[in-house]
């Protein structure tokens, strides 16, 4: 092996060395700055009643919130039942019809075997379906309260928040992504017919 | 030092080579996008699996459903559109279950839910090669969105690289908003029929 060889050979090494200890400082800093984050959450801000919360998607305004046995329908159930029922104004604020808003909030905390709340809306009491995009509607969300649990005089909700991305990162389609909640509302349930 | 200059030239061009060729790069969403076959109204359009002809469009502030199930009135924040057509598949039978209202600011519109249980409506027609049938399309849009709208019609919502009817609605205004129109059961061979309140 001539000296030049043996020269460029070194160089080859020296560069292998530098990436390889780039690439793994770039994912050690990665790493830990995500077990950081886990560590630390952020506080979910706190929105009041009556307060419009962005959450990319979505915009929501909760009015009020109250305890009845007659659906928003207006239509006596067979069998009586306790209801839950949640109000409050929503523009879906995308591009296109959707019915996402269905997880858009959660009970904090949430209460076991709870069925998913059914939605209404307040105009015509009809049972909503996907929401149109830029033409805000007042809504109604249901839950079936069980008999036996007490329903709460406060009423925590985490929103959610979701962002558009112009393309994934698995396919590069375009789409929309779940995010850190966009906010705690508390309620005052009120009774109702 | 013209080493140093030509690979400095070198890694700047790579750089913007790069840079172009992720702005120029269709991403998936437009790779996979429906093929679209461009018609208007009044016209039949012809595609490959189905032909629609889209006959007449009709604008309301509110909708009464007489006959029906349960008589009702609907009401909206925005403008109801009803579309009437005849829809007819060319080689096998076949669902339309997609319609939507392009706006002309670019955002869709789907059918409203809440007229979707009528007779005739689109996605419940079947249908086959040969024998046309009259379709029925309700959506409820925001009045700026009327001018200039385009109706999108496909086998489903998302079908990637299938057939995609764009009719141009050239024909619908927001002068000729009613103030009501009733849509009832008809008798014949069309099974709803729409008046003037």
């Amino acid at each position: 092996m001539s000296a030049e060889q043996r020269l460029t050979w070194r160089r080859r090494l020296f560069a292998f060395v530098v990436a390889s200890v780039g690439a793994a400082a770039a994912a050690a800093i990665s790493f830990a700055m995500t077990v950081y984050d886990a560590a630390n959450p952020k506080p979910v801000p706190l929105a009041a009643p009556g307060q419009p919360i962005d959450t990319g998607r979505w915009t929501i305004t909760f009015r009020d919130a109250r305890t009845g046995s007659i659906p928003p329908t207006g239509i006596k159930p067979s069998t009586p039942k306790k209801l839950l029922m949640v109000e409050f104004d929503l523009d879906n604020r995308s591009a296109s019809t959707s019915n996402a808003f269905l997880r858009l909030f959660t009970l904090e905390p949430p209460v076991p075997n709870l069925p998913p709340p059914a939605f209404y809306l307040a105009r015509d009491r009809s049972v909503a379906g996907g929401l149109q995009p830029d033409m805000p509607e007042r809504m109604i969300a249901a839950w079936e309260w069980p008999q036996a649990v007490p329903v709460p005089q406060q009423l925590r909700l985490k929103v959610t928040s979701q962002i558009h991305k112009r393309r994934d990162n698995l396919y590069g389609a375009p789409g929309w992504f779940d995010r850190d909640p966009a906010a705690v509302v508390t309620l005052a349930v009120g009774s109702g017919p | 030092m013209s080493a140093v200059l030509k690979g400095l030239g070198g890694l700047a061009l790579a750089a913007a080579v790069l840079y172009g060729m992720q702005r120029t790069t269709p991403g998936y969403g437009e790779i996979t996008a429906p093929r679209p076959v461009a018609g208007k109204l009044g016209h039949r359009l012809e595609g490959r699996a189905f032909a629609i002809d889209i006959a007449k469009v009709q604008l309301a502030r509110t909708v009464a459903t007489k006959g029906a199930a349960r008589d009702s009135n609907f009401t909206t924040s925005g403008v109801w559109v009803l579309v009437e057509g005849t829809a007819e598949a060319r080689t096998e039978s076949l669902t339309l279950l997609s319609a939507e209202w392009l706006g002309a600011n670019g955002v869709r519109y789907a059918m409203s839910q809440r007229l979707s249980s009528l007779p005739g409506m689109l996605p419940g027609q079947r249908l086959e090669p040969g024998l046309p049938m009259p379709v029925l399309m309700a959506f409820e849009i925001p009045e700026g969105q009327v001018a200039g709208g385009t109706l999108l019609i496909a086998r489903s919502a998302w079908a990637p690289l299938a057939e995609q009817a764009r009719v141009d609605m050239a024909g619908a205004k927001p002068a000729d908003i009613r103030s009501g129109l009733v849509l009832a059961r008809g008798q014949g061979r069309v099974p709803w029929t729409v008046s003037a309140e």
